[in-house]
């Protein structure tokens, strides 16, 4: 209360050691094993899966690219959960900004997995394989592909091709490393600093910021097109940018809260971390997970209402043929489970409930990225069936994330937890109601 | 319903909102029951000094929001299928994606609908009368810079003359008996 003298009385101190626990260090070292075990699995499937179907190393390619869509919405959608926050304010931005950083810090992991779909793309895409009209018409003739990809593949040729793949990959790349670099520098000018320099720093994130949301939004969406809805060549949706930019959000909130709660069993997080500031970040998470279905069912009813032939294949290829039982758990482990959880207030201020739901949300992303990616191929497209290659959408993802996370914990240590040369600092170290 | 008449309660007036809930505070760990809080602003610290952990209108919202979903919901169904079938392009008359719009807009509706109407019957209003308004300091402060604790006659542990020192310990500006 601000017109209360005991208030401050009461306000706790910052420990005089901000950096992140020992226990960090615990955490990357099951990570890393976890990635070897997952490793080694997810290479034992792939041979079991050339020997079954052919489609071994396919498989292991299909589940590298949903693995480095994950990698890449931490990475990415943490930078921009960052800039959105030095945009926005609040106080729930100390306990995030650093662990935020450090999810942007990983970008250079996230460029290796990218490099690898690059190197196999021809594995991936089909425009990859058809680069010229005398192509396509050869393989139309042969057989090898629809009519109606064949007009796709020669109409969106300037775009879909291998030479822009690869440059508007290194320009995104470019772009959100020069971002994370510009932003993490300027941060620890910041905390150099004394706090008459604050309103300055503020202006100079936001200004850094605002027009890094905007030129992100864009070089997502193209991100998001190359890599993921290109895999279908015959079908687009003008909202898919704006689906990935929301999933990240959603997964990035999730793992930043996991990330904070779980710090906060010892120091410095254990001083910061209030109910308060954890019950916001509890609600901005259920924004999310509301603005997530929205987009998703917006999207939906457009195409079932216009049922036009070249649009509504996308879905059914989706839906049919044991897809449906995936998408229904993607809309209960998406949507369901975490908005009836987080509508409750106890859960959102319950550390270790409110972990367990961003653990499903985290899930739920990586099961909807499954749905996206696999029956864009034309062996699962209406046919979900089990084979060995199936399971490396477990495997490949698990050890790439794994990796990462493991690498996200080197970043993490490598600065103190807690932003010091900020205005709010003051206010969270003061106590929430227990002192009128 | 008790009688009306008599002693309502008695109520301490104080400077500062610090003050008046170090005194709720205490008086609820002294083991009164029957007592409230009155603020110009919200001062949830206050709520939480006499024992308000929670209330009822998230139930209420969950409820109306639910209702009103489930309201609208039944009514497409019942028009589409049954009252008034037209084919639609081929479409089934049950075409559950187009009914889930308008439902979502009634259940948020319903939900605010219930959790403003909800917090007003929760809080006892509408209310024309209320005997805290008999005394002339709460109508010229309660609303604008005082705050102020009522120890309510209702409370077993209410006695004029021991409950009057007891809140004057707490130093406020001045106590009053408060009559229906």
């Amino acid at each position: 209360m601000a017109n209360d003298s005991h208030a401050s009385s009461h306000a706790k101190t910052l420990p005089a050691e901000l950096g992140a626990p020992a226990f960090v260090d615990g955490w990357r070292n099951r990570a890393l094993m976890t990635g070897v075990v997952f490793s080694v699995i997810a290479l034992i499937l792939a041979f079991l899966g050339q020997s079954q179907d052919h489609l071994g190393w396919d498989h292991f390619l299909r589940a590298w690219t949903l693995g480095t869509v994950i990698t890449w919405g931490f990475a990415v959608g943490g930078l921009t959960l960052l800039m959105v926050q030095y945009c926005s304010g609040g106080k729930w931005g100390l306990l995030l900004r650093r662990p935020l950083e450090a999810m942007s810090r990983t970008l250079p992991l996230v460029f290796v997995y990218w490099v690898v779909i690059a190197i196999f793309m021809k594995r991936l895409y089909l425009w990859a394989n058809y680069t010229s009209v005398s192509a396509t018409a050869a393989g139309l003739k042969a057989g090898l592909i629809t009519e109606i990809e064949a007009h796709c593949l020669n109409f969106k040729r300037p775009m879909l091709n291998p030479f822009a793949f690869l440059w508007v990959g290194l320009l995104c790349f470019a772009i959100w490393g020069l971002y994370a670099w510009r932003l993490n520098a300027l941060a620890l000018q910041r905390d150099a600093q004394g706090p008459e320099t604050t309103p300055y720093w503020i202006k100079k994130f936001e200004n850094v910021s605002g027009l890094g949301i905007v030129i992100y939004s864009a070089t997502m969406t193209a991100a998001a097109i190359y890599w993921v809805m290109s895999i279908d060549v015959t079908w687009f949706s003008t909202v898919y940018g704006l689906l990935f930019l929301v999933e990240q959000g959603f997964q990035v909130l999730a793992l930043g809260i996991i990330v904070a709660l779980s710090l906060a069993k010892a120091e410095p997080f254990k001083t910061i971390l209030r109910q308060t500031e954890q019950h916001d970040l509890g609600k901005l998470t259920f924004a999310f997970v509301m603005l997530n279905i929205y987009l998703n069912f917006g999207q939906f009813l457009i195409i079932w209402s216009g049922n036009l032939p070249n649009e509504i294949n996308w879905y059914l290829d989706r839906i049919r043929g044991g897809w449906g039982v995936i998408i229904t758990l993607d809309f209960l482990f998406h949507w369901l489970v975490p908005f009836t959880m987080l509508l409750s207030r106890d859960l959102k201020r319950n550390k270790r409930r409110l972990i367990l739901v961003c653990q499903i949300m985290i899930f739920a992303v990586a099961l909807n990225q499954f749905w996206l990616i696999e029956p864009s191929f034309k062996d699962a497209a209406r046919n979900l069936h089990l084979s060995w290659g199936i399971l490396e959408y477990i495997a490949v993802p698990v050890a790439m994330t794994a990796f990462w996370i493991a690498y996200f914990c080197t970043r993490l240590k490598t600065r103190p937890l807690v932003q010091v040369n900020d205005p709010h600092l003051k206010e969270i170290l003061e106590p929430e109601h227990a002192h009128a | 319903m008790p009688a009306r008449e008599g002693t309502y309660g008695l109520l301490a007036e104080f400077e500062t909102p610090g003050d008046l809930v170090r005194a709720a505070r205490q008086a609820h760990q002294d083991g009164w029951r029957r007592m409230d809080c009155y603020t110009p602003y919200p001062v949830e610290e206050a709520a939480e000094a006499i024992g308000f952990h929670r209330n009822k209108v998230p139930l209420i919202t969950l409820i109306g929001g639910l209702l009103g979903g489930a309201a609208m919901f039944g009514l497409e169904t019942w028009i589409s299928v049954l009252a008034y079938p037209l084919n639609i392009a081929g479409r089934p008359t049950y075409s559950w994606p187009a009914f889930i719009v308008p439902a979502y807009e009634w259940t948020i509706l319903w939900a605010g609908l219930s959790a403003g109407f909800g917090m007003l019957a929760l809080c006892g209003l509408p209310a024309l009368y209320h005997p805290l308004f008999n005394a002339p300091n709460f109508r010229d402060g309660a609303t604008t810079d005082k705050f102020f604790l009522c120890l309510e006659a209702l409370d077993p542990k209410f006695d004029l003359h021991e409950t009057k020192a007891y809140l004057g310990e707490f130093k406020p500006n001045s106590v009053v008996e408060v009559n229906y």
